[in-house]
């Protein structure tokens, strides 16, 4: 019997958070999140605005990849268009009053990479699997590109990058890593629960249908066309606002941060955290980006920081994280969400059977 | 005698004020850290290796020289992959785990100079070298706490096109890699060819490595040129490209910058592949390792190698990617100790500004002469040509400033 999911209405049963448990978990995470500012030092807030802006983005590819079962190897591209809309639309804007700016970039940003999503997005229509994962791959090399080229240099900067501006919402001017930190915490909180709340709408339960069987999908009348594309939309959208967050956060931004590597780590992160679960994309990001530091920390206080050793612990280092992300894949290749949920699950039914 | 409680925390606040003031006045770090990011792994992996043991060396080097003011150095040194954002974790860390211990930085990457540039403000600016001579960083006005250890890349071209002038020649072409270091001189190099009456026949633009070595060979070829500079290579892709116009029969004469001229590249090749670079020539910032007889610094070095590296190839070579960095450690450390022989504090404006008022600095054998920073930078290099035979590159020209 299972307890402790005790459901009297319908409202009940509708709460995202709905056991103690869960609730203690997310409110806990969101009061550490409010502190940690104040006892993090520098290093700290940095990590974690980087693995907020890589949250949204990988929100974005759980969007598509893990709900709607399409695989993209270019989401890389559209952060980076994010990135160079919100730059690009900040000079072009630069007569606005800087305290909105952002409202009137930012959006733009995530609008721009929307549309390239839906062009992007179109191949989907005929391919699936493998080859849509090949097509999407170009998206990445073409825009990096042309992001590259001389004729759109006045913008993009070229390939030598661009300076980024400071973000100013209405007189606050973010001009320092803490302050960065509440906009980008506050940003991956309200992603994450505009995606968890996607799929309890109709839209995104088309999404599901389309993951699980497309053709039946369109049997039961969801239009293929325009939920892949919706899904595309929304997912490129939300990679958008990640590249807008990092342009904000950077001083500068160059081509070579939007490679393919960028791609695959997106991919790497959702896999490892769980595909098509909320809190997936959040151990994901903690898993590619905290793990490979903590790694790289502990080998340097157990070698004193020497410079003789770090010369064979460096890709010592990329190995164990290599064997590590093989480890959790064997062990759960469900990714770490399965895991938190059968904690939560065995603490949530204790002291009866766990499972 | 009976205090009150107001008389007892006034005479509290008395005494520990004269006994503790002293002692805050005299507390100063135990020892400096110095932090560095260099690419152990990545792309430039090779040249990451290359450079490492130059920094175990200047650690012994300097402190056996008495550290900063008799205090002793340390260094912090992380890999970077040769991702920019990597660095700047590095740099956020290191400021975070060691605070004003930590007195300078060495970067390696441009990227990465340009990325950490605007965190240089308040506490957290440090003074900061690195692998990089873009030409945008020698510019105290926007980067006041970062330098060159040597002439900027524009320097370079202006070095080459000097020569080429010298030589007679009339028509170049500019092959250069597809990033921002290849891409760096080009304007300015188009400027200079003008000013000079340098034709430039062709300008090419390769992957930094893997280019299509026949399509580029053959356009070379089609543009009539007689000198060619290549910029924005390391280990890769210039060899191919000189092997290449060998094999085609073109005559031109190459000529290479700054990470092009390392004689263990040019070496590997030569054995490999045969006496193709055989007249190969470049742009060099430095004196070579192995002419160091009127380098006493290089001698030191040369001590402490045999004795550290002992049975590897660093025992009797430093490459010129390793001298570039001690170059840079060298000028920081003057900085920094002559800041501290003054008495002053060692924070980021009080090391720039001694470091942008290094003038006729005597290097100990890196430069032909007394030198000076100018721009955040020292302007002056020399022309070397490679010889398959002796396996050395030698001066073929006089140190040209810039």
């Amino acid at each position: 019997m299972i307890n402790g999911n005790l459901k009297a209405d319908y409202s009940a049963d509708e709460r995202i958070l709905n056991n103690r448990n869960k609730q203690f978990f997310v409110y806990g995470s969101m009061f550490f999140l409010t502190l940690f500012p104040v006892f993090a030092d520098d290093y700290a807030v940095l990590m974690a605005c980087k693995m907020g802006i890589l949250l949204i983005a990988v929100i974005g590819v759980n969007v598509l990849t893990g709900y709607t079962g399409l695989i993209s190897l270019g989401h890389g591209a559209f952060i980076a268009i994010g990135a160079y809309s919100t730059v690009i639309f900040s000079n072009l804007f630069d007569g606005l009053p800087t305290g909105i700016l952002p409202f009137v970039v930012v959006p733009l940003a995530i609008s721009v990479s929307a549309i390239i999503g839906i062009i992007v997005g179109l191949p989907s229509l005929r391919v699936k699997g493998l080859y849509l994962a090949v097509a999407t791959l170009a998206a990445s090399f073409i825009v990096k590109f042309l992001i590259e080229q001389d004729l759109f240099s006045p913008w993009t900067g070229g390939i030598v990058g661009i300076d980024t501006p400071v973000p100013n919402i209405l007189g606050w001017e973010l001009d320092t890593k803490r302050e960065m930190y509440v906009l980008i915490t506050v940003l991956a909180i309200c992603t994450m629960l505009a995606a968890q709340n996607l799929f309890r709408t109709r839209v995104g339960r088309a999404f599901i249908a389309i993951r699980d069987r497309d053709y039946s999908a369109e049997i039961l009348g969801i239009s293929l066309l325009r939920y892949k594309l919706m899904s595309f939309a929304i997912s490129a959208g939300y990679c958008g606002l990640s590249g807008a967050l990092g342009a904000y956060f950077y001083a500068r931004i160059l081509p070579d941060q939007f490679g393919l590597n960028l791609s695959l780590e997106l991919v790497a992160a959702l896999i490892v955290g769980g595909m098509g679960r909320t809190l997936g994309p959040f151990f994901g990001v903690i898993i590619i980006m905290l793990v490979p530091e903590l790694i790289k920390i502990s080998m340097s206080s157990a070698t004193g920081g020497s410079l003789d050793w770090a010369r064979y612990t460096a890709p010592v280092q990329e190995i164990v994280f290599g064997l590590l992300l093989v480890f959790f894949l064997l062990k759960e290749p469900l990714g770490i969400n399965q895991i938190t949920d059968r904690m939560l699950r065995a603490i949530n039914r204790w002291p009866f059977a766990r499972g | 005698m009976t205090f009150n409680r107001r008389e007892f925390l006034a005479t509290g606040a008395a005494a520990t004020a004269a006994i503790g003031t002293p002692m805050i006045l005299k507390a100063q770090a135990k020892e400096y850290v110095l932090g560095a990011s260099l690419p152990l792994t990545g792309p430039f992996a090779t040249a990451g290796q290359l450079v490492a043991p130059a920094f175990s060396l200047a650690q012994k080097l300097f402190n056996d020289e008495g550290g900063i003011a008799g205090i002793p150095i340390r260094f912090v040194t992380e890999d970077s992959g040769y991702v920019p954002q990597n660095t700047l974790a590095n740099y956020q860390r290191v400021l975070a785990t060691e605070g004003n211990s930590l007195v300078a930085y060495f970067s390696d990457s441009t990227g990465a100079m340009k990325l950490i540039a605007p965190e240089l403000k308040g506490d957290n600016a440090r003074l900061m070298g690195s692998t990089s001579f873009a030409s945008e960083l020698a510019d105290p006005a926007t980067h006041p706490y970062q330098y060159l250890s040597g002439p900027t890349y524009q320097d370079q071209f202006d070095i080459l096109m000097q020569n080429i002038k010298l030589a007679g020649g009339s028509k170049i072409a500019i092959i250069y890699s597809n990033t921002e270091f290849g891409r760096d001189p080009l304007e300015h190099g188009r400027a200079k060819a003008a000013e000079l009456g340098l034709e430039i026949v062709l300008e090419e633009t390769t992957k930094p490595q893997g280019a299509d070595i026949p399509t580029h060979v053959t356009k070379l070829a089609q543009s009539g040129a007689e000198h060619c500079i290549l910029h924005g290579y390391v280990t890769g892709v210039w060899p191919q490209l000189i092997g290449g116009a060998r094999q085609f029969g073109l005559p031109v004469q190459f000529h290479g910058t700054f990470w092009g001229m390392e004689k263990l590249i040019a070496d590997r090749i030569t054995a490999e592949a045969g006496p193709f670079l055989a007249g190969y020539q470049g742009v060099m910032p430095y004196r070579y390792f192995y002419d160091r007889d009127d380098a006493p610094r290089y001698q030191q070095y040369a001590a402490l190698s045999k004795a550290m590296f002992a049975g590897t190839p660093l025992e009797n070579y430093m490459s010129t990617w390793a001298l570039q960095a001690m170059c840079g450690l060298e000028l920081a450390m003057k900085a920094l100790r002559a800041t501290a022989e003054a008495g002053n504090e060692l924070t980021a404006d009080n090391v720039a500004e001694n470091l942008s008022g290094i003038s006729d600095w005597d290097s100990g054998g890196f430069f032909g002469g007394p030198v000076s920073m100018t721009n955040n930078k020292i302007g002056t290099g020399r022309v070397y040509e490679y010889s398959p035979e002796t396996k050395l590159f030698t001066p073929s020209s006089d140190w040209l400033s810039t």
